[in-house]
Formats: structure tokens, sequence, C-alpha cells
């Protein structure tokens, strides 16, 4: 399928499931620790290999990814400091598994952009999908656009930031870390949260259950303002922040029969 | 080696504690000596420009002793040197320790790396630049004596 404008002009098997050749395709300029590859051509197996290859067997620790033409599932797991900037748009489960990477994304993200990331930093300039920052365990994640619904759905940890508006059902069954939403929070905020925080800057369509508005503390005022001056978001708006009301801790209440399976 | 493994009297060779000692087999130096992290850089030993992943970890208690969780091994790792009464700077040393632990390879995760993992990556993750690359030549186990039967 190709049309005739920006990445579209791209042709491509997004899913990248029909690519049996399991070698790095060696197709990288590298030159001064820097390296540079076109992935308009490339399978998603392939550019995945050629990432692999630049940083784990050239020890090189930035790379650059042109026309990444929205293809799912580029950028993961890859388990070392290093920097990569893809100049273009990823498609689905982008940068997931990372553990340490600092990643650039100047274009878009679709869903599931940087599930269960261990650490490192991703900042995407523009828009993201439904379920950015799924069961993610730490680390930053910046999504300088809007987002889409269950956002940091079973976050365990890291911060995400969110520069612009969220979808609904944003920080569903959350369980640790932190959530900056510059702009408005779609319904049902922080359904069924465990624990961490979520900050609104905007309007809240309506809390989710066991989401509760939090009191403010220094540390709260720290912790936006490092993040804003590290990644240059401005003058911080003046955020609400809620927390789990923790009324649906019921495990106190099981039988003894229950305790002993469940424990 | 700690002294309280919660053992299960049917099998004792396993036990239900989450103590790094007894995956690793010993205690190391640095769970008592709080003058072995004076170089611990927490900003230069994690991506960004801040303390990223560490954000998140904080000074726990196992057994009674305060301890910081490794999740590379899913264990407990116990300090057991004095320290102060601030929370800041109780978890700015739990940091202290988990790093300067992962950074030494004595994390029990990081030293199963070479023998399980199926796929080239870093023995020493993120922490250390340049570490040996583990998982090139990952082959599955094979029990001997035993073969497939022919279908």
């Amino acid at each position: 399928m190709e049309s005739l404008v920006g990445e579209r002009r791209i042709s491509y098997d997004a899913r990248g499931l029909a690519e049996p050749n399991a070698e790095a395709p060696r197709v990288a300029e590298i030159a001064d620790g820097r390296a540079v590859f076109d992935a308009k051509d490339l399978t998603t197996r392939l550019i995945n290999l050629e990432l692999r290859r630049l940083v784990y067997e050239e020890g090189v620790r930035a790379v650059t990814v042109r026309n990444p033409g929205s293809k799912h599932s580029l950028g993961v797991g890859i388990l070392q400091r290093c920097r990569i900037t893809f100049e273009g748009s990823l498609g689905y489960f982008g940068c997931g598994l990372i553990d340490g990477p600092e990643i650039h994304i100047t274009g878009r993200v679709g869903w599931s952009s940087c599930e269960n990331m261990m650490s490192g930093v991703v900042v995407v300039d523009g828009n993201g999908g439904s379920l950015t920052g799924a069961a993610m365990r730490g680390g930053d994640l910046v999504v300088r656009g809007r987002v889409g619904a269950r956002t940091g759905i079973d976050q365990k940890g890291g911060t995400i930031i969110i520069g612009d508006s969220v979808g609904s059902n944003t920080g569903f069954m959350m369980q640790r870390g932190r959530m900056i939403i510059c702009g408005d929070a779609g319904p049902g905020l922080g359904d069924s949260m465990y624990d961490g925080t979520i900050y609104v800057g905007g309007k809240v369509k309506s809390l989710g259950v066991d989401c509760v508005p939090g009191e403010w503390t220094d540390a709260d005022t720290e912790l936006i303002e490092r993040k804003f001056r590290i990644y240059e978001l401005g003058t911080p708006p003046s955020f609400q922040k809620f927390v789990c009301g923790k009324v649906l801790y019921n495990y106190d209440n099981l039988e003894p029969s229950e305790r002993r399976i469940v424990l | 080696m700690t002294e309280t493994i919660h053992h299960i009297d049917s099998e004792p060779e396993k036990t239900t504690g989450l103590d790094s000692e007894y995956l690793s087999g010993k205690r190391f130096p640095y769970q008592e000596d709080a003058s072995l992290l004076a170089g611990v850089d927490l900003v230069a030993g994690t991506p960004g420009a801040d303390i990223n992943w560490l954000e998140d970890i904080e000074l726990l208690e196992e057994d009674g002793v305060p301890a910081v969780f490794d999740r590379y091994s899913n264990s407990f790792l116990k300090i057991y040197f004095a320290l102060p009464a601030e929370k800041p700077v109780r978890d700015e040393i739990a940091r202290k320790v988990l790093l300067l632990h992962l950074q030494s390879g004595n994390s029990y995760g990081l030293q199963l790396k070479p023998i399980h993992c199926k796929f080239p990556q870093p023995q020493l993750g993120s922490w250390v630049d340049g570490s040996d690359t583990v998982g090139t030549d990952w082959k599955a186990p094979v029990l001997e004596g035993w073969a497939p039967k022919a279908h």
C-alpha cells in the first residue's frame, strides 16, 4: 500500500510477520560513535536486529533511525544505556520492555508504547495512542501531545508525563509510580487504583472507583518542578493531586480458609 | 549468612523468604559498611538527568531488618549498618546500596544471565557500560539419558 505524502510514501508490512531473515542487514553508517540508518525498506525484525547489532555488538551509543514508518514493535527489548532517535512515528508496542535507553521519537506513537518499560527515558514529540505506558515499571515517559484511553494501565512504577489531555480510564489499576497530566482527563480517572499518584492540570471528567483527591506536600512540588525543568515543559500549571482511597483494600476481610489459600 | 531462613518443612531445599543472601550464599561488604557508598553516583548510574527508575526505590524491611528490594533477583538486600531517621536520607542510602549491588554484578539474577539468557544482552544491564554480552549461544537444556518419543 502506498500513498503520496509524508510517511505514507513508505510501503511496508506494518506487522512485519513475513520476515524469515534473522540476520542484521548491516546498513547503518557509523561514524564517531554514532550510527544512522534508513528503515524505509526494512521489516520490523530487520530494524530491531540492526538496532541490537549496533548497540550490543558495535558498541554504538547513539543511533538515529530514519523513516520508521509507523511500523509496530520497534525499539523493543533494548537493555543498554544508549540514545536512540526515531525520526518519524512508531506503530503499536514501540519501545516496550526497555531497560536503560534514552529514546526520542519525533512523531507519534501507537497503542501500548513503552509497555513494561523498566528504566530509561522516552520522549514523544507528538501524540500517543491508548494504553501508553501500560504496566510501566520505571523510568520517565514524556508525551508532549495527547494520549488515548487507559494510559498507564497497571502502572507499577516510573513517571508518565502527558503534555495535553488523556482519555478515559487513565491510571486504571495503577499500583505505583506517578502520572503528570497537564491537560484534561477523561472519565474514570484512576479507577481501581491501588497506589501511586496522579496529578492533573486541567479538568477531570470523572473519578474512577476508589480514586480520591490527595493532600499536596512539598515533595509533590519538588517532583513537578524537577520534571518540568528537566523536560523543558515551561511553567507548571496548578495541579490537582489524586491518590487511592484504599476502601477497596479488602484483604483483611478474608475468611481463614481463603487466607490460607491466598497467603 | 542470614540466620533466619523460612524453610518449608516438607521441602527443606526451598524457602519462602526473599533474602538475597540466601540466593547468593553470602553477605556483601556494602551491606555492613556505609563508607563503601561514598563513591556511588545515583544520577550517573541511571539514564537521563535525574535518578530515573531509582525514584521508586525506598527503604523497606524484611525479617525486621532494613532492606532494599532488588527487582532483578526478586529478593531483599538487607542493610546492617546504622541508618539515620530521615526518610529521604534512608531512601537515598537504600538506592545507593542497590545500585552498587547491581553494578558489582552480585545480584543473583545477573549471575544467572550467562546460563539462561536466550538472546544477546549485556550481563550487567544498563548499570555498567561495556560489560560482557551474554545470551549469544543459548541452547535448550537437555536432560541426560532422555530423548523425546517418536511421534
